[in-house]
């Protein structure tokens, strides 16, 4: 038998190569889609909406305040969601906070005995300008982005500052 | 030869069922410690009810944040029967949680892991990782207020990965905060992604107990072979000959095959029954008595309600109240910790001494290990009860 | 003889006209809280060690039979005698604690504990009846009872239970003190926020403590022993107790650290005292006895291993490396000051008592924390190496050196205890009932009675 030349393809190595090129191709052309469909969100800039939230002028000093606010739920719905804003009025100083908590992002809310901001899930503690003074929450408790027209307070849909 | 012999024959001919049927059933099992085994095939049937009960529930419920909470509402307000159907959904779902867990701790006790069936083992904390995973994104779905804050709190704990966090949080919610997309994701992630690595894995597991038998219990072997001072000890008498799986030639010094064995049909698959049954009426009566709840829709801006974890979650849950704020991300190294170390178990401890009373330096850690599970639940229900 | 009286008489006289005519109430506070806490400290101290060996040997007889060995019985029967011949002493201490110095002194406060915690009082007298009669009769029954071992741990398992209902109902009103509930509802009352924690925290610290404790006495008694066989079992049990005493101080620091944070719950303030306040250097002390009990443990290991030449002693001497490391964590400073200004705004440059750092080692939180959770990782790897290399091991063998280890471990231990108490007691402080009932105030028997009219 003659000797096979090194440099030529045998037919058997051919037919290897065929099949992993093949399926190379098909993970490739499968792969880029799918990834691409499940990382896409993450790219996506939601849009940032003012929204009313209300006449402040009656807000008591040093007693913090619940308003609830309705904001587009986005993406493909037409529903809205109502977030929780508290305002905190230390003298001629505004606060809006949200009632999520740093920690867990569960639902804080003030409670009049501790005068303090209480996580119920693991017992974080904020107090009245937000600080995290107990508990786990690792940050203060976040603002809203917002401004005031007068008396009138507005609102965007995203924090100061990303927890 | 009647007409029904005939077919079957034809049919046998053909695919060959009857060798097919006869390796499926006749096969040795242990007799001593029976019962134990009862667990595995209750997880099983338990896994089955939850593949049926969620193929049907699927007929109605909707994976929207519109329609999720409003389509499980009108069934408990107007179908009685659906509303058993999710009731055998989530009570079976506890109970397989339950069952799995105390078939983990047989295995580990009487050392079953162990030579040649690692494999068994790592297929089994595979199966156990992905029950945890299917009854957390099952808990997301009905997204009523319960729901709404589980999606929120696990989806976060993702946040304290170091480096990555935010992105891992981002690509389980598809957005910064859990909304609609979150909901069908997680809800594909539960119907599609975790049945398809659970199943086939299933049939790993079993395929893999097939090949090796069930170990059994350690009281199984007793004098069989030399003891562990390498004395012989000769065979005791047995009452049937070795049969496959178990070999006639033992795989390591001390363990072969039981000293007695029985047929896996009827007589295991009696004691299977009886547990099964048992554990499936107790499911129906729940179902029936107790029923699946459903709690107020999702409402993200509630400053009065108390999210309360799923009962499984709850040391987790109470590690994340002990942790403070400079360790949180403790809270993802230990429970990954944990299925590393199960990973491991088998390639760690490779002595083949069963006797769970013999091998103190592997029940003492796994003794602290359930212990620190049971501990962490206790007081963190004693801590819900308190609130 | 009546120059003896003559001489006594007016001595006497002098004296009675110096002593109180009635419990010493409020003019010396001080002397009443040490005479209470002294003995409150010395009861915890045995009572701790009899409800844990009325636990630890039905448990010890369980594994004696199904591992078929010999030495477990007899360590078992041991502990049966210890807890009838001491079961008395304790209750004695107890009895004279209520019935003289509580009543005596807090009457008030007493008056009102009892009646808040009847139910769980009412049981706890019980639970002294069936644990003393149960000791009895599982420590005679021994041999008459040798053919029907399961009757006998069926006894001992009562025993056991006698035992921890014993500590749960005290532990009801231990915590109710520290977190009080609702106490018209007897569930809230027994399950109140740290009734559960306490009730484990202290089970599992009589079991470690029974343990470091009869350890310690097989360690004099193996430096005694003359003859062969009991020279091996003895230094078997010392080991035996040394391995049970460190596999549950392993729990504590979790169970503890639970404990904690139901205190930092539901009554924040005593919580505050123990981490931040006056009681936080004295929690670092704790800490620290904590560190040097482990480590010691882990020498002992260590030096077990190495006597028999069996593996494993070397790794066991690095995790005692490990383990002193984890101290010096443990005291690392919260701030880190490298100018003057760093250390006068971390309050360093003042004494506590205008307004400085209380604690310049800091307090609990996050080193300390860091800290307990290596110790427990390190010690539970210590007691497995320690488990692998005892098959190595010929017992009977021990040195002197090991056996002063093991007498050690039982002091560190009963130092442990007395300071966990005292923290626990005074963290409540000025409270006997947390924001209920003050120390202040108790003498109302000094307040006449008013007469009744007929």
């Amino acid at each position: 038998m003659a000797r096979r030349d090194p440099r030529r393809l045998s037919r058997r190595q051919f037919a290897l190569l065929g099949t992993q090129v093949a399926a190379a191709v098909v993970t490739v052309l499968l792969g880029i889609p799918i990834v691409g469909f499940l990382i896409s969100p993450l790219f996506r800039r939601e849009q940032a909406v003012w929204r009313q939230v209300g006449d402040i002028a009656g807000v008591p000093d040093r007693q913090p305040t619940k308003f609830e606010v309705a904001f587009p739920l986005g993406e493909w719905t037409n529903a809205n969601v109502n977030l929780a804003v508290y305002v905190v009025k230390i003298n001629a100083d505004y606060r809006v906070f949200s009632n999520v908590c740093t920690h867990m992002q569960c639902p804080v809310r003030w409670e009049d005995g501790l005068r303090q901001f209480l996580c119920p899930c693991h017992g974080g503690l904020y107090d009245m300008t937000g600080n995290n003074v107990g508990g786990p929450p690792p940050k203060p408790l976040p603002q809203y982005v917002h401004r005031i027209d007068g008396t009138t307070l507005f609102i965007q849909n995203r924090f100061t500052e990303s927890i | 030869m009647g007409r029904i012999a005939a077919a079957y024959n034809w049919f046998d001919e053909r695919t060959a069922i009857r060798s097919l049927i006869r390796k499926g059933l006749y096969e040795a099992v242990p007799v001593r410690g029976a019962w134990f085994y009862t667990l595995g095939s209750a997880t099983l049937v338990l896994i089955l009810l939850q593949l049926i009960t969620g193929i049907f529930l699927t007929l109605l419920y909707v994976p929207s944040v519109t329609e999720a909470w409003a389509s499980l509402h009108y069934l408990s307000q107007h179908d009685a029967f659906g509303s058993i159907v999710r009731g055998i959904h989530l009570w079976s779902a506890y109970i397989l949680l339950f069952v799995i867990g105390l078939h983990m701790v047989r295995t580990f006790f009487s050392g079953s892991y162990k030579r040649p069936r690692e494999l068994n083992w790592v297929t089994g904390v595979g199966l156990f990782v992905l029950v945890l995973a299917m009854a957390i994104t099952g808990a997301f779905l009905p997204w009523d207020q319960a729901a709404y804050w589980t999606a929120v709190v696990v989806t976060n704990i993702a946040v304290y990965t170091p480096f990555i966090g935010s992105f891992l949080r981002a690509l389980w919610r598809g957005a910064d905060t859990v909304g609609p997309t979150t909901l069908s994701r997680t809800f594909g992630i539960h119907v599609w992604l975790i049945p398809a690595i659970l199943f086939p894995l299933i049939g790993a597991h079993l395929a893999l107990l097939r090949k090796h038998g069930e170990f059994g219990s350690y009281v199984n072997y007793r004098g069989a072979y030399r003891s562990r001072e390498g004395v012989d000890v000769p065979p005791a008498p047995k009452q049937r000959p070795i049969e496959p799986p178990y070999p006639a030639v033992p795989t390591d010094e001390l363990w072969a095959a039981p000293l007695e064995t029985e047929d896996f049909y009827p007589h295991q698959t009696f004691k299977d029954g009886v547990v099964s049954a048992a554990l499936v009426i107790l499911v129906f009566i729940l179902a029936v008595a107790i029923g699946a709840p459903l709690e107020a829709i999702a409402d993200p801006a509630t400053t009065s309600y108390t999210p309360v974890p799923e009962w499984f979650f709850l040391p987790l849950d109470e590690l994340l109240l002990l942790v403070p704020q400079q360790l949180i991300p403790l809270v993802l190294v230990l429970p990954t910790g944990g299925v590393l170390l199960l990973l491991a178990l088998p390639f760690i401890d490779r002595d083949p001494e069963r006797n769970p009373f013999e091998r103190p330096a592997v029940m003492v850690p796994g003794a602290f290990a359930v212990l620190f599970v049971v501990i962490l639940t206790l007081l963190g229900s004693g801590r819900l009860f308190n609130l | 003889m009546s120059e003896l009286i003559a001489l006594v008489g007016p001595a006497l006289h002098m004296l009675a006209a110096e002593l109180p005519s009635q419990a010493p109430q409020g003019h010396n506070r001080i002397a009443a809280q040490a005479a209470i806490g002294s003995l409150f400290s010395l009861h915890i101290l045995i009572a701790g060690l009899v409800s844990g060996a009325g636990e630890l040997g039905p448990a010890i007889e369980f594994l004696g039979f199904v591992r078929q060995r010999r030495r477990y019985d007899r360590l078992a029967h041991g502990l049966g005698r210890f807890v009838t011949l001491y079961f008395s002493f304790s209750s004695a201490i107890a009895i004279l604690l209520i019935t003289v110095l509580l009543v005596g002194y807090w009457g008030r406060f007493w008056t009102t504990i009892v009646t808040i915690g009847w139910w769980p009082l009412f049981i706890e007298a019980w639970t002294f009846v069936l644990q003393v009669s149960l000791a009895y009769i599982w420590y005679y029954t021994w041999e008459p009872l040798r053919a029907f071992k399961g009757l006998h741990m069926a006894i001992g398992g009562l025993l056991a239970i006698a035992s921890f209902l014993q500590v749960y109902m005290i532990d009801i009103i231990a915590s109710y003190m520290l977190t009080p509930t609702n106490p018209q509802n007897p569930l809230r009352l027994a399950l109140n926020p740290t009734s559960y924690p306490l009730t484990v925290h202290r089970t599992v610290g009589n079991l470690a403590y029974i343990g470091f404790a009869f350890g310690a006495f097989c360690a004099i008694r193996f430096l005694r022993a003359r003859n062969p066989e009991d020279k091996a079992f003895y230094d078997w049990a010392g080991s035996f107790g040394l391995l049970w005493g460190v596999a549950m101080t392993l729990l504590q620091p979790i169970v503890g650290y639970s404990y904690a944070k139901e205190i930092q719950l539901h009554s924040y303030g005593s919580w505050y005292k123990m981490m931040f306040g006056t009681l936080s250097p004295v929690f670092l002390w704790q800490i620290t006895l904590l560190g040097i009990m482990f480590i010691t443990a882990t020498l002992y290991f260590g030096r077990r291993l190495r006597t028999d030449g069996a593996r494993g002693s070397g790794l066991l001497r690095a995790m005692s490396v490990g383990l002193v490391l984890t101290t010096l964590l443990a005291a690392m400073p919260y701030h880190l000051g490298f100018t003057y200004a760093d250390v006068a705004a971390a309050g360093l440059d003042r004494p506590f008592w205008e307004g400085g750092l209380i604690n310049p080692l800091g307090s609990m939180i996050p080193w300390k924390v860091l800290a307990l959770m290596f110790y427990t990782l390190i010690a539970i790897a210590a007691v497995v190496w320690y488990l692998r290399g005892l098959p190595g091991v010929v017992w009977g063998g021990a040195r002197r050196g090991e056996q002063r280890i093991l007498m050690l471990m039982a002091v560190l231990t009963m130092l442990m205890i007395v300071t966990m108490g005292f923290i626990r007691e005074n963290s409540r402080g000025p409270f006997l009932i947390s924001g209920q009932m003050t120390i202040e105030g108790q003498q109302n028997t000094q307040n006449p009675q008013p007469t009744p009219t007929p």
